[in-house]
């Protein structure tokens, strides 16, 4: 165990955020949730990756959130195509009404709210204190998110009717903050 | 299941009839700056047959039209409220009315994705009548009706009491 690790272990004393099945589980959880309970759309969650590097999304409408917790800093961003939010809406807008650019991005940054202020909140009960910052929507047809980051990152798929997108997590562990004390 | 008495299925369906038929005289307000949100609360409420409803998008709207509604002696039952709104939040509009008497009557409901119990327990302090968190089922959310009804409806039989 090297110095840098001693101090972390010392000073933390809730469990880290990790890559890993409890994150993606609690993703499934939230966007399933998000969806069917406002939508009434069933989505079906795919298998999660993992790796490292930069990846680019491609979507029409992405909502995008930043997340820290003690040492680790990180994005949370949900992918779609116009298609898919197509698809989402007419539950709620009706069926004959035909969803507008505006209509996508007001749904996309409330799905985005409602979904990572879920995450959190149930992460939270496990003992995990995430903070989320001020989310933002990105659109654009073809649009790619791209993040630079020195970690890893993982995407849990979704399947609806067909269509596909996604959530993509990055993170890194910012050990300066323990360098700098 | 022998000897385990079921409530005849018409009985059921007059009594949820008597329920959303309490519910349908309800002026609601409801503040959110997400369209889409307005929009799945309204449709959830015309589902309990109550119709008369308007919405806000910001904070400052809200304030203008609960003010104007009593004013005109057409006060609000219900007010949703978002946490996140522009101009002013849910919270700060939360604590504007609750401090004001003429509004005691009148049911306060957050309505947001602020999960954490601390927020919750602040919204409470505040005032608010009831905390949903979205997402929720119209299911969930109708039942959360009957329980401000019921709550409107107590509040009005205290306050006639202390008038006398």
């Amino acid at each position: 165990m090297d110095r840098r690790t001693e101090v972390q272990v010392q000073t933390t004393s809730q469990p880290q955020l990790a890559l890993d099945d409890v994150l993606a589980k609690e993703i499934s959880t939230a966007v399933s949730n998000a969806l069917r309970e406002t939508f009434a759309v069933e989505v079906v969650p795919g298998p999660f990756e993992v790796g490292e590097g930069m990846v680019s999304l491609v979507g029409d409408v992405s909502g995008v959130i930043g997340m820290v917790q003690s040492e680790l800093e990180g994005t949370l961003t949900l992918c779609l195509t116009f298609e898919t939010v197509r698809d989402i809406l007419p539950q709620i807008v009706g069926k004959s009404v035909s969803i507008t650019h505006e209509m996508a991005v007001d749904a996309v940054g409330e799905i985005t709210n409602m979904i990572f202020g879920q995450i959190k909140a149930n992460l939270g009960q496990r003992g995990y204190q995430l903070k989320l910052g001020i989310p933002c929507v990105v659109s654009g047809k073809g649009h790619f998110v791209s993040q630079f980051h020195r970690g890893r990152y993982m995407i849990v798929p979704f399947h609806l009717d067909g269509q596909l997108f996604q959530v993509y997590v990055a993170l890194h562990a910012d050990n300066s903050k323990h360098s700098l004390s | 299941m022998r000897g385990q008495r079921f409530p005849n299925p018409a009985t059921i369906y007059a009594l949820e009839e008597k329920n959303v038929s309490q519910l349908a005289n309800l002026k609601v307000l409801i503040a959110d700056d997400h369209f889409l949100i307005r929009q799945f609360v309204r449709n959830t409420l015309q589902e309990s047959k109550i119709t008369n409803v308007q919405t806000a998008a910001d904070g400052n709207e809200a304030i203008d039209l609960v003010q104007k509604a009593y004013d005109v002696n057409q006060p609000y039952d219900i007010v949703f409220l978002d946490w996140n709104m522009p101009t002013i939040s849910g919270l700060e509009v939360l604590s504007y009315f609750r401090a004001k008497q003429e509004y005691l009557d009148t049911a306060f409901v957050m309505l947001t994705a602020e999960s954490e119990q601390q927020n919750i327990m602040k919204a409470i302090k505040a005032g608010a009548t009831s905390y949903i968190i979205k997402p929720v089922s119209p299911s969930d959310f109708s039942k959360k009706l009957f329980e401000i009804n019921e709550w409107i409806k107590r509040k009005r039989q205290t306050s006639q009491a202390v008038r006398g």
